[in-house]
């Protein structure tokens, strides 16, 4: 069995910067996975694990014992792809352009959809995919940072609330509000494509 | 036959199709005899099944490693520092204070006297821009200012650099919403900023060496501030 998370903090503490390798192995892919639904895209996430990777190692003299490095190492990356996603959301010019035209394409596509005949169900495929995903960044990006990441988190990852309000560093009601303002703006978002949805 | 007309809200539904909901039982029977709520109650599942989980791809490791580990000093031992004093150990003497004084602000004594709505200086750098023209700006203003003294008010020390130019950041962009809440007569909205600013100014301000009674006075502000902040977003959630 190998050493302990604690254990190869020590090692790394007291000069052996290899040891970090062995924190790597367990929580890179995971640190990644969250920020990859934070971000929504493999540099971004890439970039933030790096970050948080890098930052903790210069933190880690005054990592807690009592405390875990997966949650700490976790909160550390959440904070660095929030920040990101904000700086990028402080664009509004660009951001709401970007909503405009993903909205027009939407409505266009959609319309398009209707037309086209069955045979041609490869095409109509690929567009119904790009479709989909265009719709979802838009919807996506009428959330805030928090939002997201509080609703990633609980839908996606199945993240308990007391989990997310930990590792988001608020309280669980903060949290569980996050998680239901994402969920509400998500459905509102969507209902003109739907129909017949109660408002 | 007729079905019960008191509906559960959509947040109910959500907190339902996410399974956190504390009365699962009562809400699926409700549903089987009420139509309204059935159909926002599938609106929301349908919602959730468009965002469900994409496959996430996989980092390459190795790769990351060896670019992670050019940055990587060898550390050296800290020698140890004498922590007689946490100053972590004020934090539920404040929350007393800041219940005592909440207690006589509900009671009718006014804490902060009345200030005219045009008659007040902005003391931080001014804003950088025009009026935000995003309306869920604020909310994300506010969202991580909250983050933000969540995260102070849990560390020790002297700030780090980020935590200090987050501060910093958010300060001059305080001072937009500030002016933007006055112009729109949300002077509660306004009040809780202007506190926030305060608190912001400290931070951006810290000094060079934190002695114990800086951390006291910024934990009795945070504390308070982020209380404010909590209820200013729920209502404006409700509304």
């Amino acid at each position: 069995m190998g050493i302990t998370d604690k254990e190869a903090i020590k090692q790394v503490l007291t000069g052996d910067r290899d040891a970090y390798r062995i924190l790597m192995d367990r929580h890179f892919q995971f640190v990644f996975r969250v920020a990859f639904r934070i971000t929504g895209n493999q540099s971004d996430a890439e970039d933030v694990a790096q970050e948080a990777f890098l930052k903790a190692y210069h933190k880690l003299d005054t990592f807690r014992q009592d405390a875990t490095f997966t949650t700490w190492i976790n909160r550390i990356a959440m904070n660095i792809a929030i920040n990101l996603m904000e700086r990028r959301n402080r664009d509004l010019t660009h951001h709401a352009s970007g909503i405009a035209e993903d909205s027009n394409f939407a409505r266009d596509t959609r319309q398009d959809t209707r037309q086209v005949p069955d045979h041609k169900a490869g095409p109509e495929r690929l567009l119904l995919d790009r479709e989909t995903i265009t719709i979802r960044q838009a919807a996506m990006s009428t959330l805030t940072p928090m939002e997201r990441t509080a609703f990633t988190l609980r839908h996606m990852e199945d993240f308990g609330i007391p989990q997310i309000a930990d590792a988001l560093n608020i309280p669980a009601n903060s949290a569980k509000q996050a998680v239901f303002r994402a969920v509400a703006k998500l459905r509102r978002a969507l209902a003109p494509l739907a129909g017949g949805l109660r408002g | 036959m007729t079905h019960p007309q008191v509906h559960f809200t959509e947040e109910e539904l959500i907190a339902y199709q996410l399974h956190d909901s504390t009365d699962e039982k009562a809400i699926r029977r409700h549903l089987e005899t009420c139509t309204p709520c059935a159909e926002l109650s599938e609106s929301i599942a349908e919602t959730l099944r468009v965002f469900s989980a994409e496959p996430v791809p996989e980092a390459n490791l190795e790769h990351n490693w060896w670019r992670l580990r050019g940055s990587l000093p060898v550390l050296k031992p800290a020698p140890r520092r004498l922590r007689w004093l946490d100053w972590r150990w004020i934090t539920p003497t404040a929350a007393l204070a800041l219940t005592a004084l909440l207690v006589l602000d509900i009671t009718g004594v006014r804490l902060h006297p009345a200030v005219p709505a045009n008659d007040v200086a902005i003391k931080s750098q001014g804003p950088l821009t025009d009026t935000p023209v995003d309306p869920s700006s604020v909310t994300t203003h506010l969202d991580t200012a909250e983050r933000l003294l969540t995260e102070v008010n849990h560390t020790t020390g002297r700030l780090d650099p980020t935590t200090r130019e987050s501060a910093h950041t958010l300060l001059l962009h305080n001072a937009v919403y500030i002016q933007t809440a006055r112009q729109q007569g949300n002077f509660a909205q306004a009040s809780v900023l202007e506190s926030l600013g305060r608190v912001l100014t400290t931070l951006d301000h810290e000094p060079e060496a934190t002695e114990e009674g800086w951390h006291i006075r910024l934990s009795m502000n945070t504390n308070g501030l982020l209380f404010d902040i909590r209820i200013l977003r729920q209502n404006d959630h409700r509304q």
